[in-house]
């Protein structure tokens, strides 16, 4: 049995007379120590997934299993990272970090605890930012200080939604190779969200595409068989990247297309106006 | 050991000689220093000239010389007052007479209430708004002059009240508390001249039954204000408010107590029976000190002029006492008043501490507030005469008082001559009222049959 | 491992200049954001174009306001006085600090002792023959211009006065005229001559109007002249002020007199003292007989030492220790009310079943108001507490250290409770709303972390909705401020309400003026209250959300 079982899951929101389902009889499993990355278009239910794998949603129908036991409610074993950080923002980096690991481990001493949470703290590239509030870091601190939260726990899983999708591309690349260097320091089980091709091909041992909603399941995965470690500067001149990656696009297309034939046509025509900007125009910037 | 107390005894007496030039510490030497059993203390009073005994007490330093430090507090209105007094917040205070009495048997607030100490004789007035005044000078023509004669009765008042009352209207005074002597100076007034003020009944704690002229409480310092604003056409008030009047140009004063009965008792000092038996020579050190304040106050010089009003006026004018403009407080304080601007006459005896045996706590003074109470039902059952004379014994002690006074003759500060010591408590029957009616407090019932309008038994 | 780098290191990074900015921003006095940065020389004209927004500005409107406030004091006249103007004003609050400060001398003479008293004694023995013939010259002076403003007011009044005795001997004469002709005529009128009587009467009646209409000028007239008669006279006002002034002066030094000699504590223990040695003296001579006697004299004589060491001067309250004792009196009634409100606003956010519960009571409660309140509380703590002088819990409040001298009593208490009942609404519904409106990714975390209700109350709950709470409470303390001086006004309970009060019931010619100047310090106060509220809620607000000003 697969570490995590993701058995005929159905999950809807709103009453019976207008149910939106995300998902329909969606299955997946994941091996233990798998990188797997998720990927689909936005709407497609990708944060409902990890909700419910966390356990901070049931399923309707079906059962999510991990580790051979039935998920019923989210805890420090399965982290999740937030897409949007989800920080305390009246604590501080240390603050935070330091909230999860008091949870998990009740018995560290006070001493121990400080060392433990600094060395996440040096992980992620934090140092000196230590005492700062969420509101003065950067959009890239905040996610590593939510990655620091998060791996603090030393969760069985980790479950990652949309982790970098709020970054400018060097930021990303940057916090790409971060993920990959902690995970394969210490290997555990990845569920990656997200909506990018490459990154998804640059880090996961397997990529699964969600079929788009209503009604979303699992399309075919595509494993990635290339050698780790994965230089991103000459993996764009390897053939079996990029063959791959047109692979997954060219099926990603495909399955949107389907979707947008099946889906009733809904869409509203835009007034034809022009926008005007009200006052004089040009409008001069202030002194 | 004797020697070691010598050495220290001649050490200190030098001290002290040198000391002794500049003060007048022998003074308190042959004093009989009370045991006092409280010696900071709290005494309300309402912003009126009248409270001038507890305020002179303090201020020249009667109270302190008998070892007592004194708060004196300004009280919002009298019902404040007397609560404070019973729940102790208060440890005395400058009392309306009514109020003792009315506690003790029970009307309104119930408490056991005591006066050892009667503080002034007169000093009210009614001041009837600048119209009403107007409509009375026409309606008695020996009224339109600068200086009309006096007294003033409301024999021209009862054209207006009439006519108001054809108009389905009543005309509104005030008075400052329901047992208050202004109530019945003002309803003594009106009655002698056939004006009904109303009948205080079980369900009606207002006092307006059957009236034709409706009396409401207001407090003394609002007075003014409240005729300014039309709500009241006249009101009966102690001092400076109706002299406030005359400087503001908002009523005329058209008479005062002392020509509705003369020499009337006005004040008392209270103070809870549960407070003197827990007390008692502090009460008595408190009485000794108002009573030679009351003494500072009446002291005159050989002319017969009241030396140290002007004084007294001065003090009473700090805003944290009466408040008022020295010269409105002066008025009445050294022995005039004005009932208007143009009319200024001298009253010597307006305002009475000392004189006339004042201070004494007579009985028939409280017989007397017990005849009114009765006579416009806030008594509401007939009483034996006995009972007149026994509810007045449960609220003054005059044996606290000659206590008191007893020691001050020992102490060289207080003539003999100035305290009735061999009084029944019962003062002369007197007939000096303005309708020429005789009370005798010792036959009550009498003098309740005697009247027009109210109760007669 | 590192070890946490402290403050030091991230204070470094951030340039003076920034923090400066900041604290000013924190301490809610943004106003002087552009006079630091123009200290520091940055974008100059932007500065002083701020600079001119929102400070000059201000400051010219509040000259503007001052003298719109002398022409609207020359206007508004009423009989209790003119509307006091700014100097008169000032003056006022001048001589209520001299009040305070007298009285504060008074005390300390008390308690003065040895040399100091006697320099001190010598001082004001010196300033009193000072002020003897100042006085006398000061009473004349009044005399005089009282004399002065007489004539003055007859002149102002002459012409009128003419005008009006003319008037009046004109009328008195004509209308006994024509009631002469009346009457006369009256004979002429034939007894059954009905039109003849009807014109008469027409006549009579005609007669009566122009009497009345006569009479309604002279009125008129009269009342002119009375409001001419009775303008203030400026001059007379003047040497009355002096006149008081040295006669407040006078009292004040009599009395300092006594507290230096007659009243000074220091100098009646050492009499007693003395009495007690003579009394300790007779004591040893006693023969058995009069031991007893002689003893418990002396025994009683060590207890009043005793008492009149302790003794202290009965100080009447001042504005200062009304101003403290009413801030005071605010903050007991903000606490109570806030420790009421934080926890039921918490559940009311927690549970929608208590929410439901407590919202007609909340919409029941809410508006009633201080003046209904404050009998009801008066009830309650003076019954409550029947005896002050003697209930343990006012012992005990008199007891404490710095609280003590407050002398808190029922009517405080009702105050405070009145203050609490009044302000605890805002404080409570917006506890509510921030409790109930967590961020739920913020409560995610505290589901994966499998936080306990405690935890999650006090880690996440509580101080995510920290700035709500906050922004309830400045708004609380600032209905309680208002609501406070009611309430003192109504119990009486020493503080400026009782302030007010007094000086409206005093009626005098400085009361108005008082008045103002309490009108300032309790504007400056509750902006001070409001203020520091501001600088609270920056504090625990973790955004860089901006806080209405």
């Amino acid at each position: 049995m697969a570490f995590i079982e993701f058995n005929d899951v159905s999950f809807g929101f709103g009453p019976v007379s207008n149910r939106y389902e995300v998902f329909e009889n969606a299955s997946l499993s994941v091996e233990e120590n798998e990188f797997v990355a998720i990927i689909g278009f936005s709407g497609s239910g990708k944060s409902t997934l990890i909700s419910l794998l966390a356990g901070l949603q049931k399923p309707d129908f079906g059962v999510v299993m991990m580790d051979g036991d039935i998920v019923q409610e989210p805890g420090p074993d399965k982290g999740i990272m937030f897409q949007n950080y989800s920080l305390l923002p009246w604590l501080s980096v240390v603050g935070n970090i330091d909230l999860a690991v008091k949870q998990v481990f009740t018995e560290m001493k006070v001493d121990e605890r400080r060392d433990y949470v600094q060395h996440y703290v040096d992980i992620v590239s934090l140092t000196g930012s230590e005492y700062k509030k969420p509101h003065e870091l950067s959009g890239g601190m905040r996610q590593r200080l939510s990655l620091a939260r998060t791996l603090a726990m030393k969760p069985e899983v980790l479950l990652l939604d949309e982790p970098l999708s709020a970054l400018d591309a060097l930021t990303r690349a940057v916090l790409q190779d971060e993920i990959i260097r902690i995970w394969e320091e210490d290997r555990r089980t990845v569920v990656m969200i997200t909506n990018d091709v490459d990154e998804a091909v640059l880090m996961a041992d397997r990529i699964v595409p969600l079929t788009p909603g209503p009604s979303a399941g699992f399309g075919k995965s595509f494993p990635v068989t290339l050698e780790r470690p994965r230089n991103r500067a000459t993996l764009n001149f390897n053939p079996e990247f990029k063959k791959l990656r047109n692979e997954v696009t060219r099926y990603m297309l495909q399955i949107n297309a389907d979707a947008k034939a099946l889906a009733p046509v809904e869409e509203l025509a835009l007034p034809n106006l022009e926008p005007r900007m009200p006052g004089k125009l040009p409008v001069q910037s202030p002194v | 050991m004797s020697v070691t107390v010598l050495k220290r005894t001649f050490s200190i007496a030098l001290m002290v000689a040198t000391c002794v030039c500049l003060s007048t510490a022998s003074q308190a030497q042959d004093k009989q220093l009370l045991d006092l059993e409280k010696d900071s203390l709290k005494f309300g009073f309402i912003k009126l000239t009248d409270c001038a005994p507890i305020v002179i007490a303090k201020e020249k330093g009667f109270f302190e010389a008998e070892g007592l430090q004194v708060d004196v507090i300004a009280q919002p209105n009298w019902k404040t007052l007397l609560d404070n007094v019973i729940t102790g917040e208060l440890d005395g205070a400058h009392m309306l007479s009514g109020q003792p009495i009315a506690a003790t048997i029970g009307f309104g607030t119930k408490a056991h209430v005591i006066t050892a100490f009667t503080m002034d004789l007169n000093g009210n007035g009614i001041t009837v708004s600048n119209a009403i005044w107007e409509t009375m000078q026409e309606n008695d023509p020996a009224l339109q002059s600068e200086t009309p004669p006096h007294p003033i009765t409301a024999a021209s008042l009862k054209p207006i009240v009439d006519e108001k009352l054809d108009g389905g209207e009543k005309l509104q005074m005030g008075m400052v508390f329901p047992v208050s002597t202004h109530n019945y100076e003002l309803r003594y007034w009106l009655a002698a001249s056939d004006i009904h003020p109303g009948m205080y009944t079980k369900s009606d704690i207002g006092g307006r039954t059957d009236a034709q002229v409706e009396l409401s409480v207001t407090p003394p310092p609002m007075m003014p204000a409240t005729l300014e604003a039309g709500n009241i056409q006249g009101y009966c008030v102690g001092e400076p408010w109706n002299q406030a009047a005359v400087a503001k140009g908002i009523g005329v004063p058209v008479t005062t107590n002392f020509d509705i009965w003369k020499n009337n008792p006005e004040k008392v000092f209270g103070v809870t029976k549960d407070w003197s038996d827990e007390n008692p020579n502090t009460h008595l050190a408190v009485i000794k000190a108002l009573i030679l304040a009351g003494k500072w106050l009446d002291a005159t010089d050989e002319s017969g002029k009241l030396t140290n009003r002007e004084e007294a006026a001065r003090i009473l004018s700090r805003s944290d006492y009466v408040g008022a403009d020295f010269d409105v407080i002066k008025n009445s304080m050294t022995g005039f008043f004005y009932f208007q601007k143009s009319d200024k006459r001298e009253m010597p005896d307006f305002n009475v501490f000392f004189k006339h045996h004042c201070t004494y706590p007579w009985y028939s003074d409280g017989v007397w507030f017990l005849t009114q109470m009765r006579r416009w039902g806030q008594i509401t059952e007939p009483k034996p005469a006995s009972w007149y004379d026994e509810m007045a014994k449960e609220v003054y002690k005059p044996e606290i008082y000659l206590k008191a006074a007893r020691m001050l003759v020992e102490e060289g500060l207080l003539a003999e001559d100035d305290i009735p010591w061999d009084t029944d408590g019962y003062k002369e029957p007197t007939s000096e009222f303005i309708d020429g009616l005789t009370y005798d407090g010792k036959k009550p019932l009498d003098y309740l049959k005697a009247h027009k309008i109210g109760n007669k038994e | 491992m590192l070890r946490p780098t402290p403050e030091k290191t991230k204070s470094t990074k951030v340039p003076f200049k920034y923090r400066l900015v900041k604290a000013v921003d924190v301490a809610g006095l943004n106003f002087l954001t552009p006079v630091v940065r123009l200290c520091f020389g940055e974008e100059p004209r932007k500065q002083l174009k701020d600079i001119g927004l929102y400070i000059v500005i201000p400051i010219v409107a509040m000259l503007f306001g001052v003298l719109a406030w002398f022409a609207v004091s020359e206007m508004v006249v009423t009989k209790s006085g003119k509307l006091p103007n700014p100097t008169e004003t000032l003056s006022a609050a001048g001589s209520i600090w001299d009040f305070h400060f007298r009285e504060n001398d008074k005390l300390s003479a008390f308690e003065m002792t040895g040399a100091q008293r006697d320099a001190r004694l010598a001082s004001v023995e010196s300033r009193l023959a000072e002020l003897v013939p100042l006085e006398e010259k000061i009473n004349q002076e009044v005399a005089a211009e009282g004399k002065l403003a007489q004539e003055r007011a007859t002149q102002r009044v002459a012409a009128l006065q003419k005008k009006y005795d003319k008037l009046k001997t004109k009328l008195d004469s004509e209308s006994k005229e024509r009631e002469q002709v009346l009457k006369a005529k009256s004979e002429s009128v034939a007894q059954d001559d009905m039109a003849a009587k009807k014109a008469y009467i027409a006549d009579v009646r005609a007669h009566r109007k122009s009497l009345e209409v006569a009479k309604d000028e002279l009125r008129d007239l009269k009342s002119k002249i009375k409001t001419l008669s009775d303008l203030k006279d400026d001059q007379l006002a003047a040497a009355v002020r002096k006149q008081t002034q040295i006669a407040e002066e006078r009292q004040y030094l009599g009395k300092m007199k006594d507290q230096l000699t007659k009243a000074n504590r220091d100098l009646k223990v050492t009499g007693a003292l003395e009495k007690l040695d003579l009394d300790m003296a007779s004591f040893f001579d006693a023969e058995p007989s009069k031991m007893y006697a002689a003893a418990s004299k002396v025994v009683k004589a060590e207890s009043r030492i005793a008492k009149l060491k302790l003794s202290e001067y009965a100080k009447p309250s001042t504005l200062p220790f009304q101003i403290k004792r009413s801030v005071l009196c605010v903050f007991v009634g903000f606490f109570i009310g806030t420790v009421i409100a934080i926890p039921l606003g918490v559940m009311c956010g927690l549970s929608k079943t208590f929410m439901a519960a407590m919202t007609p009571i909340v919409a029941l409660f809410k508006p009633v108001s201080p003046i209904v309140w404050l009998p009801v509380c008066l009830i309650i703590s003076s019954a409550m507490i029947p005896d002050p002088d003697k209930h343990f819990l006012t012992q005990w409040m008199w007891s404490l250290p710095i609280l003590g001298k407050y002398q808190i009593n029922p009517a405080f208490l009702a105050s405070a409770c009145t203050v609490a009942l009044c302000s605890l609404w805002a404080t409570m519904t917006n506890t509510a709303l921030g409790v109930a409106s967590v961020d739920e990714d913020h409560l995610n975390v505290a589901r994966v972390l499998r936080l306990g209700f405690w935890d999650r109350l006090f880690k996440i709950v509580l101080p995510s909705a920290l700035p709500l709470v906050f922004a309830g409470l400045r708004i609380s303390l600032g209905v309680g401020w208002m609501v406070l001086i009611a309430a003192e006004l109504l119990s009486s309970s020493e503080g400026i309400g009782k302030y007010v009060w007094d000086q409206f019931n005093n009626g005098g010619s400085r009361s108005f003026a008082n008045m103002v100047v309490v009108v300032f310090v309790v504007g400056i106060i509750g902006l001070i209250l409001d203020r520091m509220m501001v600088v609270f809620q920056r504090l625990v607000s973790f955004d860089d959300s901006p806080t209405a000003v």
